[in-house]
C-alpha cells in the first residue's frame, strides 16, 4: 500500500499540483513547433544545397560543398549560442524562431548529403532507358529518379528526423521552455524529478514512435531493390 | 531510313568513331559485331542521339539528328532501344513499366495503354507476370519484358545493345525467339551481338566494328565465311596467336616446346595436333639452322602459331633471314629422291628426313623468299 502511496503523490505533485499538466503540454507542443519548422526549412534549404552541388558553376559548387562541411561539423548547441547571443543578440526575435533558423541550418548539411547519396543511388541505365523512351530529362528525374531517390532516402530521413527531434532537447540553453526544460523546471520544483523524468521519456519515445507511423504510411507497399 | 555520313565522336581526347558511314534499309536487321570497346554502343546511343555527334551527320528518314535544330525528342519515339542489363523500373511493376511511356510521354489514356500492353505482354509470353516487379523476374522474362516496353510505343526502329550477353545460354534463347519474332514483322532493326549464330542466322547485312569505324561489312555470308580484311578474319576465327623467337644456333629447344605446349593446352588443341606443330616446328629450325646460316652467322628466326578457335585450324609461320631455300621444292616434285640420293652426308639425310616428315602431317605449305625474308606457312 505504501508503495502504491509514493507513487500517486508523486505523480500528483509532479503532474497534477499547479496544471503541471497544461505546463508539460506546452512544453511539447514548443517542441514539436521546433521540430517540424526546422525540417521543413531544413529540407527546403538542404535540396538548395543538393540541388547547388549539381550546378554547372563551379563557385555554387563550392558553396554548398562548404557550407555543408562547416555547418555539419559544428555543433547544433554551439550554432544556437551563436546566433542567440551574437547574430540576433540585439534583434527583438524571439528565441523559438532562433531555434528554428539553427535547427534549419544543421538540418539542412544534413539532409542536402541525405538527398544527394539518395540521387546517386539510382540506377543511370533507367533514367537513359527512359530517355530512350522519350521522356525528356526533367521528365524522366520526375518519374524515375525522384520515387526511387526517396525510397532509398526514406529511412536514412526518418533517422535524421528522430535525431532531429532528440537535438532539439537543447534549446533550454536559449530560454525557450520546451519539453526537457519544462521537465527540469518541474523536477526542479518538486524535488521529487524521478517521476517526472520518466515521463518525458515516455513523451520523447512516443514522438519518435509517431513519426516512424507517419513514415511508415508513406511507404509504398513495394520497396525498390536493385 | 537511316544513313549515318562521316560520323565521328569522342569523350575528351578519346576518339571512339570517326568516319563511319552506314545505310540501313526499311524493314532491314543490321548486326554489329566487333571487339569489345570498339564504340559498339556508342554507334547505337549516338543513332537515338542519346550521346550528341561531334560531327558527320545521321539522318532518321529525313531528319539530321545531328543537327542541333532537330527536335531529337521526337524523333527519338520511332526508336525503341533494349540494353544488355535490361534497366527496367525497379519501382514499377511490368504493367507499369510498359505504359508508363505510352501514358506520359504519348499522352495516351491509361485503358488504351493497358489494352495494347496486354497484347504485348501475350505476345512475349508473360501475361501472367503482369502485376509482378522486375525483381521477381528472371533475366530472360525481364528482357523480354524489356522488348515490351520499348514496342509500346511503336517504334520503326528497334536497336538492341547486347541484348544477350548477361543471360544464361536457355534465357538467351528466350530473348532471341521474340527478337527473330520482330525481324520477321517487318521491324527494322540494329542488334548489337555476340552471338553469331544467332547474327548469321537472323541479319541482312553484317557490320564489323574496329578501329572507330565500320571497318568491314557485308552479307552474312560475306563476313562469316568469307572475310576479307585481317581483323576481321582474325576476329572471325577467334584467332589466338603464339610466338617465338630464335636468335642463337643453341637455342633452348625444350623451353619453346615447352611454352608451345602451354599455349595449346589452353585453348583446347588436340593432342594429336599439338605433336605434330611441335615436330614441324622442330624439324624447320633445325633445317633452317643447319642449311640457311652460317655457324658465325646469327640466327633470326620468328615463329608464329595461329590456331582458330572457330575451325580448329592451326598455321604455324616461319620467317627466317638466312638464305633462301625452299626444301619443299624436292620433296612435292620427287617424293623418293632421297633413296636415290646416295652421296649426301649424314646430316643431310637427317634433314631431308625432317622435311619429309613435315611434308606427311601437313595439310599445306608454301614459301616465299624476298629480299633476303623467307616466309614458310605450315598448316596443320
Ligand atoms: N560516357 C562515356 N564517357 C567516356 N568514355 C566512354 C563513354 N562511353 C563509352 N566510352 C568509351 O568509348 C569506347 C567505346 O565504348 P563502347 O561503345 O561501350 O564499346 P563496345 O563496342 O564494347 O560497346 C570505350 O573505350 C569506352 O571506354
Ligand atoms: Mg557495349
Amino acid at each position: 500500500m505504501n508503495f502504491f502511496n509514493t507513487v500517486y503523490e508523486s505523480a500528483y505533485n509532479n503532474l497534477i499540483a499547479g496544471d503541471s499538466y497544461l505546463y508539460i503540454l506546452s512544453g511539447l507542443k514548443t517542441t514539436v513547433i521546433i521540430t517540424l519548422a526546422g525540417l521543413f526549412a531544413g529540407s527546403v534549404l538542404g535540396a538548395l544545397l543538393c540541388l547547388m552541388q549539381y550546378s554547372e558553376s563551379k563557385i555554387l559548387r563550392f558553396i554548398s560543398k562548404t557550407y555543408i562541411v562547416i555547418v555539419r561539423g559544428t555543433p547544433i548547441l554551439l550554432l544556437l549560442m551563436l546566433l542567440f547571443y551574437v547574430v540576433f543578440a540585439k534583434s527583438r526575435m524571439d528565441a523559438i524562431y532562433i531555434a528554428i533558423i539553427a535547427f534549419g541550418l544543421n538540418g539542412a548539411s544534413h539532409i542536402a548529403e541525405i538527398m544527394k547519396s539518395a540521387l546517386e543511388s539510382v540506377d543511370s541505365g533507367q533514367v537513359m532507358a527512359a530517355r530512350a523512351l522519350g521522356f525528356t530529362k526533367f521528365g524522366a528525374f520526375y518519374n524515375i529518379t525522384l520515387p526511387q531517390a526517396c525510397e532509398f532516402a526514406r529511412p536514412v530521413y526518418q533517422n535524421a528526423v528522430i535525431n532531429l527531434i532528440q537535438w532539439t532537447s537543447v534549446v533550454g540553453y536559449i530560454t525557450i521552455a520546451d519539453l526537457t526544460r519544462v521537465i527540469n523546471n518541474i523536477g526542479a520544483r518538486t524535488a521529487d524529478p524521478f517521476f517526472v523524468i520518466f515521463i518525458g521519456i515516455l513523451i520523447y519515445l512516443g514522438l519518435a514512435y509517431a513519426a516512424y507511423l507517419i513514415f511508415k504510411m508513406t511507404e509504398r507497399k513495394k520497396r525498390v531493390r536493385r | 531510313m537511316i544513313k549515318v555520313e562521316n560520323l565521328s565522336k569522342s569523350f575528351g581526347s578519346l576518339k571512339v568513331l570517326q568516319g563511319v558511314n552506314a545505310e540501313i534499309k526499311k524493314g532491314e536487321c543490321v548486326s554489329i559485331i566487333g571487339p569489345s570497346g570498339a564504340g559498339k554502343s556508342v554507334f547505337l546511343y549516338c543513332l537515338n542521339g542519346l550521346e550528341k555527334c561531334d560531327g558527320g551527320s545521321i539522318y532518321i528518314n529525313d531528319d539530321n539528328i545531328c543537327d542541333k535544330k532537330t527536335d531529337i525528342n521526337k524523333i527519338r519515339l520511332k526508336m525503341g532501344m533494349v540494353y544488355q542489363n535490361f534497366n527496367l523500373f525497379s519501382h514499377l511493376s511490368v504493367i507499369e513499366n510498359i505504359i508508363l511511356a505510352p501514358v506520359m510521354v504519348k499522352k495516351i489514356s491509361r485503358e488504351k495503354a493497358i489494352e495494347t500492353a496486354d497484347k504485348l505482354l501475350e505476345t512475349v509470353c508473360l501475361f501472367d507476370k503482369k502485376h509482378s516487379y522486375p525483381d521477381e523476374l528472371s533475366g530472360g522474362q525481364r528482357q523480354r519484358i524489356a522488348i515490351a516496353r520499348a514496342l509500346a510505343m511503336e517504334p520503326e526502329i528497334m536497336l538492341f545493345d547486347e541484348p544477350t550477353s548477361a543471360l544464361d545460354p536457355a534465357m538467351s534463347g528466350e530473348v532471341l525467339a521474340v527478337i527473330r519474332n520482330l525481324a520477321k514483322l517487318g521491324y527494322t532493326m540494329v542488334i548489337v551481338t555476340h552471338e553469331m549464330n544467332f547474327a548469321k542466322e537472323i541479319s541482312d547485312r553484317v557490320f564489323f566494328m574496329n578501329e572507330k569505324s565500320i571497318y568491314e561489312s557485308g552479307s552474312p555470308g560475306d563476313i562469316f565465311n568469307d572475310p576479307k580484311k585481317p581483323a576481321t578474319i582474325a576476329f572471325i576465327r577467334k584467332l589466338k596467336t603464339f610466338n617465338y623467337k630464335v636468335s642463337s644456333h643453341s637455342f633452348d629447344l625444350i623451353e619453346m616446346s615447352s611454352r608451345l605446349k602451354l599455349f595449346c593446352v589452353k585453348y583446347n588443341i588436340e593432342a594429336k595436333k599439338i605433336d605434330y606443330t611441335n615436330l614441324a616446328i622442330e624439324e624447320l629450325i633445325t633445317y633452317i639452322l643447319n642449311h640457311c646460316y652460317d655457324k658465325k652467322q646469327t640466327p633470326e628466326i620468328d615463329i608464329t602459331v595461329e590456331f582458330g578457335d572457330i575451325d580448329k585450324k592451326i598455321e604455324i609461320e616461319v620467317v627466317h633471314d638466312g638464305k633462301t631455300l625452299n626444301p619443299f621444292d624436292k620433296i612435292s616434285y620427287t617424293p623418293d629422291e632421297t633413296e636415290t640420293k646416295s652421296d649426301t652426308d649424314n646430316t643431310d639425310d637427317t634433314d631431308d628426313m625432317g622435311i619429309f616428315i613435315i611434308s606427311n602431317i601437313s595439310s599445306g605449305i608454301s614459301f616465299s623468299g624476298e629480299n633476303g625474308i623467307n616466309r614458310f606457312k605450315i598448316k596443320i
